[in-house]
């Protein structure tokens, strides 16, 4: 059977596909690909494709077993055929033996190979999704490492990419569920800051640093639990913002003061550590 | 909707869903219209929602790419004002071992013995609050005033599926291993989380139901 062996596997690679949709009331968030826009365009780049990629971050490497067809898309990364550089992103079809590195380029946390097949692997709950926090899904409910063989089944379909163009500047938002429990100077503030993306991150959400302290001294305990959505900002008890992602907690007690917008997620979920972050409020008609 | 429900207040969360949300704050009329208006969405769910998630005291609502908000809002602001006929909820035992390391510390501070409490905890039928938090995770409630605790004051490391929690006049079924604040009071075989099963999650919001001690 077609396969890759997995050489080298960074921390948060997983297997994702659009996502385990329906399953909010049984506690189950959705994962799927951290950055939609690129699962899609890697899918798109090739005459049909598996649901299924193979999410990573930090690089990878891996030997192919059998001929088989893939695309590659993300973030900025380098990538080496059998020692030669190849295109990035690009589509590619490789031959029993080849050895494929991928390494991380100028920008962005995530990248995605996708297959001219489906990867072999049963689905939980309607989706080959991982997801990591629970251990649900994907393969063996954890993430990818060194050994691990993937395999392939069935080809795929055609993929449409997304046709919006991605957007630049600030990171979009909508006023969260709390934001009028923080008073008007702390939204402004919000408003004004910078914030930079912390080395705290993961699929379940985002930490930031707050340089100058906008939420200082914003504790507000006892919040009723209500359900969460990918983009949700919640300030913790010490006031650090944490922007929720795919894997996130289905619901939380924390203060929400905004919520990106959902065509700006995949941008933001490739900040890396360290980029500075600032969030501009928009209407619910200018979001859609 | 009867007389002196909590008043609904719909709320954009993000772009892609709303919530109808019924109160700040955890109560008995709250907790039931979220139920409520969730179950009356669920058999007649409008156009434009593609997922209906009823919380505490909240109702999320997913939408559907280009929906019409405005129409949405106005099919839900009819449904929260709706009659509630629906069939009466599911009655459930959960058979539970009451060997938690935090039973004596919470019989003492409700100054009553280990068994006694488990007595007064069994007494009457709770009603499934809300899943969440983990998968299927569910909060019931409510205990009587003198069967009340705050949560601990720090997290638990990881405790197995099936630790039955106790805080805030709440009981809650873990079925997932997780970290919590909550008392650990007992443990139950029942699992509410099967990820080979559709649906994965047994218990629904609103279910009566009884604790007894497992024989």
């Amino acid at each position: 059977m077609t396969a890759i062996l997995l050489t080298r596997a960074g921390p948060l690679t997983t297997l994702q596909d659009a996502g385990r949709f329906g399953m909010l009331a049984h506690g189950i968030s959705a994962s799927g690909p951290m950055d939609r826009g690129a699962y899609l365009a890697a899918g798109a780049a090739l005459e049909r494709a598996g649901e299924t990629a193979i999410e990573f971050s930090q690089g990878l490497e891996f030997d192919t077993v059998g001929d088989l067809r893939l695309a590659v898309a993300g973030g900025d990364f380098k990538l080496w055929v059998n020692g030669a550089a190849a295109d990035w992103p690009g589509a590619m079809t490789l031959k029993s033996g080849d050895h494929v590195a991928i390494a991380p380029g100028a920008w962005g946390n995530y990248g995605y190979l996708r297959f001219v097949r489906e990867i072999d692997i049963t689905p939980v709950l309607g989706s080959r999704s991982t997801n990591v926090t629970v251990g649900l899904g994907g393969f063996k409910g954890r993430a990818l490492k060194a050994g691990d063989r993937v395999g392939f089944g069935a080809e795929g379909q055609p993929v449409v990419a997304l046709d919006a163009p991605r957007s630049e500047g600030p990171i979009r938002v909508i006023w969260g569920l709390h934001a009028d429990l923080f008073d008007g100077a702390v939204r402004r503030r919000y408003v004004e800051q910078g914030f930079l993306v912390s080395t705290n991150l993961d699929r379940m959400g985002v930490r930031l640093t707050d340089p100058v302290g906008v939420f200082d001294g914003q504790r507000k305990l006892n919040l009723v639990s209500d359900a969460i959505v990918p983009g949700d900002i919640q300030i913790l008890g010490d006031g650090t913002p944490i922007v929720l992602m795919r894997d996130h907690q289905p619901t939380g007690g924390y203060p929400r003061i905004a919520t990106v917008v959902s065509a700006d997620l995949d941008r933001f979920a490739q900040l890396r550590p360290g980029t500075e972050v600032r969030f501009r409020p928009v209407t619910l008609e200018h979001a859609r | 909707m009867a007389e002196g429900d909590p008043r609904a207040t719909l709320l954009p969360l993000g772009d892609q869903s709303l919530l109808v949300k019924f109160a700040d704050s955890l109560s008995e009329a709250a907790n039931r219209a979220a139920i409520g208006l969730a179950r009356r969405l669920e058999r007649e769910r409008p156009d434009g929602v593609a997922e209906i998630v009823p919380g505490l005291v909240s109702v999320l609502l997913r939408t559907t790419p280009g929906v019409d908000l405005a129409r949405l809002r106005g099919e839900l602001m009819l449904a929260v004002g709706g009659e509630a006929d629906l069939p009466p909820p599911a009655a459930r035992t959960v058979a539970i071992t009451f060997d938690g390391e935090d039973l004596p510390e919470v019989a003492e501070r409700l100054g009553i013995a280990p068994d006694e409490f488990v007595a007064h905890h069994n007494a009457t039928s709770l009603r499934v609050l809300a899943t969440g938090f983990a998968p299927g995770f569910v909060y019931c409630g409510f205990h009587p005033d003198d069967l009340v605790v705050p949560r601990r004051e720090a997290l638990r490391p990881m405790v197995p599926a099936g630790t039955i929690l106790f805080a805030a006049g709440q009981t809650a079924i873990a079925a997932t291993p997780i970290r919590t604040g909550w008392h650990v009071i007992g443990r139950t075989a029942f699992q509410n989380f099967d990820p080979a099963a559709i649906p994965p999650t047994t218990l629904r919001p609103g279910d009566d139901i009884r604790f007894t001690v497992a024989r």
